[in-house]
Formats: C-alpha cells, sequence, structure tokens
C-alpha cells in the first residue's frame, strides 16, 4: 500500500511534467512533424560534489555551439538550439535516477555531453538503451573498445595521456622520472602506460608515489621525491592538492621540470601559480593535453560565440583554452551538422552520420564552423568538419583521440605557448 | 636522520595548525560539552571572511582579525540561536550531535551556494625558505607555529590564573555546582563560545594559508583530525591539545616520508579510535576522568 | 505511458524500496535499540561490494580494466545473500567498539572516523575493490534468462525489491515484537534497569546491530544489481546523515514513521527539487538540497524530536489501577528516548 501511494506520487509529478511534454517524443529524442520546439542538449556531468567544475566546462562548450547554431537560423525548422544542466551528483547511484529523468521529461533532446567518469558506467548503458548520443568526457579505459552504439568519445582515454606523456619525457632528454599521482579515477588510468610507455623508451621510474588528495601538507611526500633524484616529475592531481604540494616542492628548494596534465581542471594552474609562485612555476611546467587549437577560423568562431553566449556562461573568459571546454563545442557541431546531413532529427537515423560529417574522406570539404558546413551541405557536399580540436578520426569503436599538445605556461600574458604537437599514430606506435 | 627531522619539522607545521584548533575545540567541549561538528565549517566560513577581507586590506595576517571576529560571532550566534534552546528542550549529547551536524551541512552549502565550487585563494607574496637546524620552513609557516604557540600560553594562562578561567573549568566539572557557587554560568558560556570561535577562526585562515588552494568543502576535511588531536590530548587542557596535535600531525609526516603517503590521513584516524578505545579521557587525564565518572 | 517514463518511475520505486530497507535496519540499530550507528552506510556499502564480487566473474574478464578480490559467479540469490552476510558480519566487530561504556557522542565520533577510515582504505588500494572507480558492469540477476523486455524486467525487479523489503519488515516486527525486542527497548530505555532485571545487555547489542547490518547489506546487495556500478563517490560518510534525516524527521522507532521520513527526504527531496526551474548556478540546487536536510533536521529537533509519526510508548497500567479495573490499552505518548538519552546533558 505504501508504495502504491510512492508510485501514485510519482505518478502524479511525471505526468504533470509529460503533459508540458511535447507528444510522447521526449523520451526518445527525435521530433514528430510540425513539431519546432527548441533542441536539446543535456550536459550531463557532475555540478556538484568533488568533480563540480566539469558541469559548467561542459555548459560553455555547449552554450558557444547552441549560440552559433541559432545565430544561423536553427536546423531543420527547429529554430533554437538550447542547453540544460544535469547534476550527476559525480557518484553512479545519484546518477542513474538522474538519467531516466532526463530521458523521461526532455523535450526533444538530441544527445548528452557526458557522461564523465563519475558515473558513465552507470548511465553510458542507460543512454545507449534510450537512443541518446553522448560526446562523453570520461577518459575510463574501459570505453576504448566499446560497443555501445551511441557513444561517441572526442577527448583522449586515459591510457593515450600516459603514451602521451612519455612520448615528450623522452623527447625532452628526460632519464629518471618520479611518478607522483593522486588516488582518484582518471589517475588510475593513466599511470599503467607512463610507466609501460616510458620504460619502453629507455627511461628508468626513480619513485611511483599515489598520495591521498587534499591534505593539508605534503612535506615528508616531497622529501621523497627530492631523494630519489628524478629529473623530471610525471603528475596529475586537482588544484588544491597540486597548489599544496607543488608550494612545498619549491619551499624545499627544488626546481624539477614537471609533466602535467593538470591544464584539465580550471583553476589549475592560477592555485598553483599562487602557491609556488608564477615565475617558479613557469621555469618547470610542461603540460600535456588534447589538442587544442588557439587560433584559426575554428578558434574564432568558437571564441566569438562562446564570449557571444551572455548570462548563460559567467565569466566566460576563464573557458577560452580550455580544451575540454573546446570538445564539448566541437562534439556539439558534430552532432547538428551530422542532423543536417541525414535530414533527421532522429538519434537512430543521425546517429551514424556522425563519422560522415567529422572524419577525413576523399572529396570532402574541409569546413571550420557550423555556419559553413550548413552551407556545404545544402549544396549537396559531403564535408569534413575540422573544429578547435582539429581533425577528429573517429574509429570503430566512436573514439577519436586526436593530436596532443605540449604547453609551457608564460605568466606575463597567461598565455599557454605551444612546445609540441603529437598525433594519435604516436601513441598508437608507442603501445605496440 | 635526515628524513626524520626533516618529518619531524613539518610535523611541527601540521600540528601548529591542528593545535589552534584543538584548544579551540577543546576549551568549548570541555565548558559546554557539546561535541561540535561545525566547528571546522566555522573555520572554513572564517577562511573566506579573510578571503573577501584580503579585498579591502592586502595583507593576509591583518586579514586574520575580521576572520576572528567573525569566528567567534558565527559561533555566539549558534549557540545562543540553535544549541541553548535545543538544550533547554531537554536534548541530550547524542542529539546534540546531531544538530551540530545540520548546523555545519548548512554553513559549508551556504558557503557553496555564496561562493561557487571553483578553487580559490589567497594572494600571498613569494615566501623565502629559511634553513633553521636540520628544518625548512617558510615565514607563514613559522608566523603560524608562532601564533600557535602564542594561543597555546595564553589559554593556558587564562585558565589557570584568571577568575574566568577558573570559572570555566568549574563549570566543566558540575555546571550546578557552578551555578550554585555564584558563577554567571551563561556569560562564561558565551565567552567561551567567542574564544573558541575566535581561535578557529585563526585557525581556518592558517589552514588556508598552507594549503594554498581551498573550496567550502576543505575545512571540514579536516575536522576529524582536529577532534582526534582533541580527544587524544584529553579535552579541556590547553597543552592536551597541544600534545594530542603533536602526536598526530608527527606521525601523520613519519608514516608518509617512511610508509605509504596514501595513508597519511589514516593514521590520524586510527589513533584516534584507538584512543577512544584504550583511553577515552586522554593522555592528560584531568577533566575528563572525572565527567566519566559522575555520567 | 512511455517506456522512458516508466522507466524513471521504477528507478524512483526501486530506490524508495532500497533505502526503505536501509532505514529500516538503521530504525533497528539506532532508533529500538538506541545504538549510535553514524557508519552505517558502510553497512550497506559492504553489502553492495560483496555482491559484486561474487557475481562479477573473474576480474580478467572485459580486457581486465577493473581488479577486485573474490570474482566468483554465484547463481541468484546467493550474491544478494553474501550481501546480507557482509553487512551482519561487518557490523559485528563495530558493535564490539559500542559495547565500551562510552559517551554517546564519543560512540558517534569513533563510528564517524570508522567509516572515514573505510573510504580511505578502500579508495586508495587499487587492488581490493577497484580503488577510486569502483566496480561497475555487474550484471542484473537472471537478466539473461528471463525472456523479458527491458521494461518488463524492471518491473520484476522492483517487484522483487519491494517483496524483499516486506519480508525484512515483518522479520523485523517479530523480533521487536517478541520478548527480544521488549528486552531490546527495555535496554535502550533504561540499561540499569534492564541490567538488573538480567538480561543480557551485550548479546542483545550484538544481534540488534548484526540485523540492522544484515538489512543494510540487503538494501546495498538489491541498489547494486540495479544500479550496475557501484565506487567510493557513492557511499561518503553524509549519505548517513540522509538517512537519519528520514528516520528523525519520520519519527525514529516506529515503522510508519519511518516510511514516511524515507519518502519525505530521499524521494521528495532529492527528486521534487530537480523539477524545479533552475534559478542561478546549475550546482546550486545541490547545495539548497543539503543546507533544507540541515534546516528540516534542526527543525524537527526543535519542534518535534519524536517524529511525525511518534513512537507508541507501550505503557501498562499498575497493579493498583489494574485492580481498579482499568483494562490494558496502549497509550501513545510520544518521546524519543534515543535522542534524549540518559548520558550526560550538555550545557547551554
Amino acid at each position: 500500500m505504501a508504495f502504491l501511494a510512492c508510485a501514485l506520487s510519482g505518478g502524479l509529478v511525471i505526468s504533470a511534467c509529460a503533459s508540458s511534454a511535447s507528444g510522447g517524443s521526449g523520451g526518445t529524442g527525435g521530433s514528430g512533424q510540425g513539431n519546432t520546439q527548441p533542441l536539446t542538449i543535456a550536459v550531463f556531468n557532475p555540478y556538484s560534489g568533488a568533480n563540480a567544475s566539469y558541469g559548467p566546462e561542459g555548459a560553455s562548450g555547449c552554450f558557444a555551439a547552441s549560440t552559433a547554431i541559432t545565430a544561423t537560423g536553427g536546423i531543420l525548422g527547429h529554430k533554437t538550439f538550447t542547453c540544460i544542466a544535469v547534476d550527476t551528483k559525480g557518484d553512479p547511484v545519484d546518477a542513474v535516477p538522474a538519467a531516466r529523468r532526463m530521458v523521461a521529461i526532455t523535450t526533444n533532446l538530441m544527445g548528452v555531453l557526458g557522461p564523465s567518469s563519475d558515473e558513465a558506467s552507470a548511465t553510458a548503458p542507460i543512454l545507449n538503451g534510450a537512443h541518446v548520443p553522448m560526446m562523453a568526457d570520461t577518459g575510463q579505459v574501459l570505453y576504448d573498445h566499446t560497443n555501445l552504439a551511441y557513444f561517441w568519445r572526442n577527448t583522449p582515454s586515459d591510457d593515450f595521456y600516459g603514451y602521451a606523456m612519455a612520448l615528450y619525457g623522452h623527447d625532452a632528454g628526460y632519464k629518471n622520472a618520479a611518478l607522483v599521482f593522486g588516488n582518484d579515477i582518471s589517475d588510475q588510468g593513466t599511470v599503467p602506460t607512463l610507466m609501460k610507455g616510458f620504460t619502453k623508451l629507455g627511461g628508468h621510474i626513480a619513485i611511483n608515489e599515489a598520495i591521498a588528495l587534499d591534505q593539508p601538507g605534503y612535506q615528508s611526500e616531497v622529501q621523497r621525491v627530492i631523494a630519489a633524484h628524478p629529473d623530471v616529475i610525471f603528475d596529475e592531481f586537482d588544484p588544491q592538492t597540486a597548489a599544496t604540494f607543488f608550494g612545498e616542492l619549491q619551499q624545499a628548494g627544488a626546481s624539477i621540470p614537471m609533466i602535467s596534465t593538470g591544464a584539465q581542471y580550471t583553476n589549475w594552474i592560477s592555485a598553483v601559480s599562487r602557491a609556488m609562485g608564477a615565475s617558479n612555476l613557469a621555469k618547470i611546467y610542461h603540460n600535456v593535453l588534447g589538442y587544442s587549437s588557439a587560433g584559426g577560423p575554428a578558434f574564432n568562431a568558437y571564441q566569438s560565440n562562446l564570449l557571444a553566449s551572455g548570462a548563460n556562461v559567467p565569466d566566460a573568459k576563464q573557458w577560452v583554452h580550455d580544451p575540454f571546454s573546446q570538445a564539448a563545442y566541437d562534439g556539439v557541431v558534430e552532432f547538428a551538422l551530422a542532423m543536417l546531413a541525414s535530414h533527421s532529427t532522429s538519434p537512430a537515423v543521425w546517429d551514424s552520420y556522425v563519422t560522415k560529417v567529422s572524419n577525413p574522406s576523399a572529396g570532402a570539404v574541409i569546413v571550420n564552423t557550423f555556419a559553413e558546413g550548413k552551407a556545404a551541405l545544402a549544396a549537396g557536399k559531403t564535408i569534413d568538419y575540422v573544429g578547435v580540436t582539429g581533425q577528429a578520426d573517429y574509429n570503430s569503436w566512436h573514439n577519436s583521440n586526436g593530436a596532443f599538445t605540449v604547453t609551457g605556461y608564460a605568466p606575463v600574458n597567461g598565455a599557454l605557448p605551444l612546445i609540441k604537437v603529437y598525433s594519435a599514430a604516436a601513441a598508437v606506435k608507442l603501445e605496440g | 636522520m635526515g628524513t626524520l627531522a626533516s618529518a619531524i619539522g613539518f610535523g611541527l607545521v601540521t600540528a601548529s595548525i591542528l593545535a589552534l584548533a584543538a584548544v579551540g575545540f577543546s576549551l568549548q567541549f570541555a565548558v559546554t560539552n557539546v561535541l561540535n561538528l561545525a566547528f571546522a565549517e566555522v573555520m572554513g566560513s572564517a577562511g573566506y571572511i579573510a578571503l573577501l577581507s584580503t579585498h579591502a586590506v592586502n595583507n593576509i595576517w591583518v586579514a586574520m582579525v575580521p576572520a576572528a571576529v567573525f569566528g567567534a560571532l558565527l559561533s555566539y550566534g549558534v549557540n545562543r540561536l540553535i544549541f541553548v534552546p535545543m538544550i533547554k528542550r531537554g536534548t541530550k549529547l547524542f542529539g546534540m550531535v546531531i544538530v551540530t551536524v545540520g548546523v555545519g551541512l548548512i554553513i559549508e552549502n551556504v558557503i557553496l551556494a555564496v561562493a561557487g565550487p571553483n578553487f580559490s585563494g589567497y594572494a600571498l607574496p613569494p615566501v623565502h625558505t629559511h634553513h633553521i637546524g636540520p628544518f625548512q620552513l617558510t615565514a607563514p609557516q613559522l608566523i603560524i607555529m608562532g601564533l600557535a604557540v602564542f594561543a597555546m600560553i595564553s589559554v593556558h594562562l587564562l585558565l589557570r590564573h584568571t577568575k574566568v578561567g577558573f570559572a570555566m573549568r568549574a563549570i566543566s566539572v558540575s555546571a550546578t555546582l557552578a551555578e550554585h557557587s555564584g558563577i554567571d554560568t551563561r556569560r562564561i558560556v558565551d565567552l567561551t563560545w567567542l574564544i573558541s570561535g575566535a581561535l578557529g577562526g585563526v585557525a581556518g585562515v592558517a589552514l588556508f594559508i598552507n594549503v594554498g588552494a581551498f573550496t567550502s568543502a576543505t575545512a571540514n576535511e579536516f575536522l576529524v583530525v582536529i577532534v582526534a588531536a582533541a580527544v587524544l590530548g584529553g579535552v579541556g587542557d590547553a597543552y592536551g591539545a597541544m600534545l594530542g596535535a603533536l602526536v598526530i600531525g608527527l606521525t601523520s609526516e613519519i608514516e608518509a616520508a617512511y610508509f605509504n603517503p596514501q595513508y597519511k590521513e589514516v593514521v590520524g584516524f586510527v589513533v584516534l579510535v584507538i584512543v577512544l578505545l584504550a583511553r577515552p579521557q586522554g593522555i592528560i587525564a584531568q577533566v575528563a576522568v572525572q565527567r566519566e565518572i559522575g555520567r | 505511458m512511455s517506456a522512458a517514463t516508466q522507466f524513471y518511475i521504477i528507478s524512483l520505486l526501486v530506490f524508495a524500496a532500497v533505502d526503505l530497507l536501509a532505514a529500516y535496519g538503521l530504525n533497528l540499530q539506532f532508533g529500538v535499540a538506541g545504538l549510535l550507528s553514524f557508519a552505517f552506510i558502510l553497512f550497506q556499502s559492504a553489502g553492495a561490494y560483496a555482491a559484486s564480487v561474487t557475481s562479477l566473474g573473474p576480474d580478467t574478464a572485459n580486457g581486465g580494466f577493473q581488479h577486485y578480490i573474490l570474482g566468483s559467479t554465484l547463481p541468484f540469490p546467493l550474491p544478494l545473500v553474501c550481501a546480507a552476510l557482509a553487512g551482519a558480519l561487518l557490523a559485528l566487530p563495530i558493535g564490539l567498539v559500542t559495547l565500551r561504556r562510552l559517551r554517546s557522542d564519543y560512540q558517534a565520533i569513533a563510528l564517524l572516523v570508522m567509516s572515514i577510515i573505510a573510504t580511505d582504505l578502500v579508495t586508495n588500494d587499487q587492488h581490493l575493490l577497484n580503488g577510486a572507480a569502483g566496480l561497475s558492469l555487474i550484471p542484473a540477476p537472471l537478466q539473461n534468462r528471463l525472456a523479458l523486455t527491458q521494461v518488463g524486467y524492471q518491473w520484476l525487479f522492483v517487484l522483487f525489491c519491494i517483496v524483499v523489503t516486506a519480508a525484512c519488515y515483518l522479520v523485523m516486527r517479530r523480533l521487536t515484537k517478541a520478548p527480544l525486542g521488549r528486552a531490546m527497548r527495555a535496554m535502550r530505555d533504561n540499561e540499569q534497569a534492564a541490567l538488573s532485571l538480567g538480561k543480557n545487555v551485550v548479546w542483545l547489542r550484538i544481534i540488534t546491530f548484526a540485523v540492522g547490518g544484515a538489512m543494510a547489506g540487503l538494501s546495498g546487495g538489491l541498489l547494486v544489481e540495479f544500479v550496475g556500478a557501484w565506487a567510493p563517490s557513492g557511499w561518503l560518510y553524509p549519505e548517513t546523515f540522509v538517512l537519519f534525516t528520514a528516520i528523525i524527521i519520520g519519527g525514529t522507532g516506529n515503522d510508519v514513521g519511518v516510511l514516511a521520513g524515507v519518502l519525505l527526504v530521499p524521494v521528495v527531496i532529492a527528486e521534487a527539487t530537480q523539477f524545479l526551474p533552475s534559478i542561478g548556478r546549475p550546482g546550486l540546487i545541490a547545495a539548497l538540497q543539503w543546507i533544507l536536510i540541515g534546516v528540516l533536521l534542526i527543525v524537527f529537533l526543535w519542534l518535534r524530536p519524536q517524529g511525525i509519526f511518534p513512537e507508541r510508548k507501550r505503557r501498562f497500567p499498575s497493579a493498583e489501577e489494574l485492580s481498579r479495573g482499568v483494562p490494558r490499552r496502549r497509550l501513545s505518548i510520544g518521546a524519543s528516548a534515543a535522542l534524549n538519552g540518559r548520558q550526560g546533558a550538555p550545557r547551554g
């Protein structure tokens, strides 16, 4: 009896919302004839908890894309394109009802940006089963060979980061490495391939320290690293841990070059430069990240649309050089172009067109913005969208690892000067 | 030997921050018998107040003053408005713990709602390391250690050599007796909350200085260690809190130096559980002993 | 009703049933026996992990991306039995801690600390239970064997959860009504008196704690088989407080109260707030939910500490009243004895 009450209360709420959704199409995405409601992309990421920065990061890219798409008049009769936020709370258990609710009540849900590594294992199957295409920001190795048809990933997976870091470490001439990684999810994926790759290239691992995140002090860990006499430190952890750790490393008088992936976190550089001094950081800083451009037509379009997103993206400037934000933008644009190319807003139809508009193909016209792509498709051409994150090349498992950049840090203007670019093929070759 | 000395030196810094917080916590716990799990959030909110103050005056040490004042007032306010009415309604020990958890949740999430999830930090001038014997410490760390020592001595003098301190110790043994002896318990209790809040405020700023980057959740990560230090040393004794802080700070750093740094945090917690099982009155068994028997 | 809507309602129902089962377990430990279980989420988590490692199969599967102990594939319903066992077995040593004559708030902090230690240990060891990433691809029981559609299977799963919860509820009622239950309440209300009557306090505590732990473990097993994944981020210590809030608001020691509390706190507060129009930052809603829980806790403890549905205090007429012909009847005197317990007094 009690559960009837619960079902009733649940049902009442649902029916109230379902009646405001158009037709019954909310669940399966895709619009019926004559439905001109806005098309929606959901940013399905943590907005609270330990990784609360992921949500706004993805949202910034989404809004940049939606601004671009709406400015050209929309898609297939739908004049506007919007983004909504769905908070997964950063854990798989809470993400499940969030996913179910999102699928049930969202009108014209075209796709999602996400899930992240916090909740992917529980929700990717749900979204796939509901035919909701996802441009995931999870780096989990688990998805390197996934057979989920609606799963897409245009950022490198964690194991590729490991190979990329090893490649650069070797090319920069370092022989004796210290590995200092936090003990969270993404770090678990990167360390094995980093070690494998670096030793394969002839390097030596002096010390491999996993450290607990967000401690008030790391002086002893710092001493252990120094005592191992490395010529490079490979690291990945959140801004707070990094600030504490590198501040104390600086304090201990050591200036050891670092190869990090820290720039994936918002505020990482500002937090660490506050702790250790900006010029000190600049001396040792190298960061490996998925490719993102800092100029060119794609970047310019991204930047101008991002900054024009107004109240939807507060303090938009912080995302201009954020590779995940850029990847989110590219992902939404690719989804939108796929819809146009397939002449349908039903994901079951256009999901397979994502590769057709993003992968290189003979005779395809290269386009750098949504507007260009829309025009070219209208003229009957085949297109290859090359966005802010460079040329995508989705393999048979819908992974596009893309290229890697190695950047430094210039405190004068806060820029991240480009040091080197590695192709995805180089990382694959190292894998062997 | 160098590693051990360094570990001890670093342990001293962590211990100083811990001690500042633990002595405030311990003092309030002894006098009021309320296990205030919102203490760390008061610290955190004071740390954010210091951040705001640095917009007005660009010196973090000066900004500590409004932080301490805020901590004092917040603690006093929470006690007057929430804890005291609850106690008057008959809520006993465990119920009060739940109330303090509720208060802590509210404070932390108000900070989150206002400040957002991104990391913040104080803009500090670049620091130089001073080599003092086998230790390597920066000026802010030395100042923090100095503050901690100053706070210890002050609280000790307060408790041993002033009428107010005597009244506090009397209340911590038996409130009814103290009341009948003519002590204005209400005023003394208020003062206790003010002092403990102020100490917590200073400790919060010190913590944030040391970690470099912080969010609304940072301070609460420290809560259990503070309680551990206070209980280990024996609640109600200022020197006990410092001793507890030292033990925890040192064992954590030594564990990290010689064993697995991942388990650094766990060491402090295991110490607390062992103390609770073996000797709940703490190392310096004074006030807490009487309470154990009386209840 | 579209499939998507059905799936959503199904997830709400499963979560409600699981939370209710866990809340009854916590109610056993806290409301009936007065033990202060701040580490409660650990029991649910132990059950979830136990059910996972007994149904996942060896960890070399799927490319070996996760590492964990055990890794057998026991047939249904053995993983759930293991889950309940895990909860009970974990409750035993933890219960032994509370056997010490420790003041109640020290007990609370000791248990809270144990919860944090467990989170740290599991997160840091990559080979125990796959560390921070947790376990994934946990199979739903019997899904391959039953020829049902996805929706049909999930409705069956809901039914199964409801049946299990109801069965545990009946077991719990037998326990609390029986002489054992009376003894437990006596122990909670007046330990000295119970001792003087010769009740074996120690033994009672162990049983209560273990049964509560078993129910929590079972709830974890059900939850993990529905969600398919389990990670440390999902069982941090504040989760215990959500359940505490539920049973305090609903009314500790009262079965209907627990139900009301579970419906109100985890279900309504968590879900209904998601339907509000988004004001301000999206993460604001999560912060506001916690603020609401904190405020509700305080308001209820202030205004109505016995909860919405107070415990029905059984009062038996005295000999004098009996001789006057006063009938035996139950009186409902609300009092949350566990909260207004017997150890010490705070001072304001």
